[in-house]
């Protein structure tokens, strides 16, 4: 019995030594349990928006350029010379949460609103193991009705003809620093199509991801692919590819797309041209933001 | 002669727990940094209000701790860069101190008064672990501890670097702040 306590002496005495060495910050460090950052450097990827929403009270000036197609050959300068669409962007967030903005497109003359709101925020540890944000948009285009003289009627005469709108559950993650994918299922409706068969709403599977090759570079990939059959007229899913590239308070990326429209409805169902026979373009987003 | 032995255990295992009583913490600690570069446009500079530090009295060790990702920046984006590109904080998350009060003796834990404390140590932050040494202000005043220990860190020190783009504003030195006031551990 006595061994056995004498035993246990030496061994009590090297624990508390142990003890007294410990860290003494055990038992009161916070763990870290914000939010992952930074699954995408800006709202838009390239043409898709991301989960992605300014920080809190910051307002994000855009702009998004497309130039013509490259099988525009030489007499174009394949595609640099005409065909340049631009997207003027002003979009705000004061918590970081809650994004609104507005934009005007070149092509179809078209004026945009949007909310974005981000519901859901991946955590590094937790059953919050993705980004969750809600889009909702609404275009209103203030062009002519060209076939008016030939038609003898304006298709706009009713205002709410100009609308179509765009929503989306965007649902990402950062799987690690360099790899972050994203999908969004994708609901878009026309108040006025151009065909009596033509169905007004189309339904799109969007996906996209990016892969970080240094801190502030990365390669990125977008496709929208159109689930439901809604037109006669022949459209192609749009596909990009491009190159995020950051300088400060800029998000400069550049990419090639064989959609030249800019908005949802533009770029998602009503892309004509196609990858195979050298539709695409070249493009670039330029985002500065403020802090107001 | 059974019951003895059976005491002295008994000591031994509550002994840590007598000694832990003489430790002084705080979990609201302030850390303040400036790395501007004179003449910049903007400011580049954040405060962390949720710094841990622990002082034992008896040994004049002392830990401290802070969450990189609770540094609070005036402009989102910056934050979110300081974050991504410079401090990597989904990969290191923390930024500690451990080390200890040099001239201990010239600290009376006892009385109120101003005491001029020579702190080194180890500062770890990404990733990298480099020995710092500086002068850290204690004001013992009925049963708290004001601190206030002010010094420079060397971003390149920590494999921290300012890309060319950014010279004009981020300096290579920040001015760090650290203060709060320390509570007697229960």
């Amino acid at each position: 019995m006595k061994a056995k306590y004498l035993l246990a002496l030496p061994l009590l005495l090297l624990s508390f030594l142990l003890n007294a060495q410990d860290d003494l910050l055990e038992g009161l460090e916070q763990e870290d349990n914000s939010p992952v950052l930074a699954t995408f450097k800006g709202t838009r990827l390239i043409n898709h928006q991301t989960v992605e929403v300014p920080g809190r009270r910051t307002l994000d000036f855009r702009i998004a350029h497309r130039f013509g197609a490259f099988n525009s050959g030489w007499y174009d300068f394949f595609g640099f010379d005409n065909g340049a669409s631009i997207r003027f962007g002003l979009e705000y967030s004061y918590d970081g949460r809650l994004q609104f903005g507005i934009g005007r497109t070149s092509i179809d003359k078209v004026g945009d609103g949007f909310l974005k709101y981000r519901l859901l925020r991946q955590h590094p540890n937790g059953w919050k193991q993705v980004s969750v944000t809600l889009f909702t948009s609404a275009y209103y285009t203030m062009r002519k009705d060209p076939d008016k003289e030939a038609n003898g009627f304006d298709k706009y005469e009713n205002w709410t003809s100009r609308l179509s709108y765009a929503h989306q559950i965007i649902i990402g993650r950062k799987f690690d620093d360099r790899l972050s994918l994203q999908i969004a299922p994708t609901m878009i409706h026309y108040n006025l199509v151009d065909r009596i068969s033509d169905k007004n709403d189309v339904f799109v599977l969007a996906a996209a991801g990016r892969y970080k090759f240094t801190k502030r570079a990365a390669l990125t990939l977008e496709y929208g692919w159109r689930i439901n059959e809604y037109t006669r007229t022949q459209y192609y899913d749009s596909f990009s590819v491009g190159l995020d590239v950051e300088t400060g308070g800029h998000v400069f990326q550049m990419f090639l797309t064989n959609s030249p429209g800019l908005t949802e409805p533009q770029f998602f169902a009503q892309t004509t041209d196609q990858w195979k026979d050298m539709g695409i373009r070249f493009g670039f987003n330029i985002s500065r933001v403020f802090t107001l | 002669m059974k019951h003895s032995i059976k005491l002295v255990i008994l000591l031994l295992v509550a002994l840590p727990t007598i000694l832990s009583a003489q430790k002084w913490f705080s979990r609201d600690a302030k850390v303040y940094f400036d790395a501007t570069t004179k003449g910049s446009p903007e400011r580049i500079e954040a405060t962390n209000k949720s710094g841990t530090v622990v002082l034992e009295q008896a040994s004049g060790r002392v830990e401290a701790s802070v969450l990189i990702k609770g540094f609070l920046f005036e402009k989102a984006l910056m934050q979110e860069h300081f974050n991504e590109n410079y401090m990597e904080s989904s990969k290191f998350p923390k930024a500690t101190f451990k080390g200890k009060i040099d001239n201990l003796s010239a600290v009376n834990f006892g009385q109120n008064g101003t005491y001029t404390a020579q702190v080194s140590g180890d500062m770890t932050m990404h990733g990298v672990t480099k020995p710092v040494k500086t002068t850290a202000t204690l004001k013992v005043n009925n049963g708290k501890i004001g601190f206030t220990a002010n010094f420079n860190l060397l971003l390149s020190d920590y494999g921290i670097s300012v890309p060319t783009m950014v010279a004009d504003k981020l300096a290579k030195e920040a001015k760090v702040s650290f203060t709060g006031d320390l509570q007697p551990m229960k």
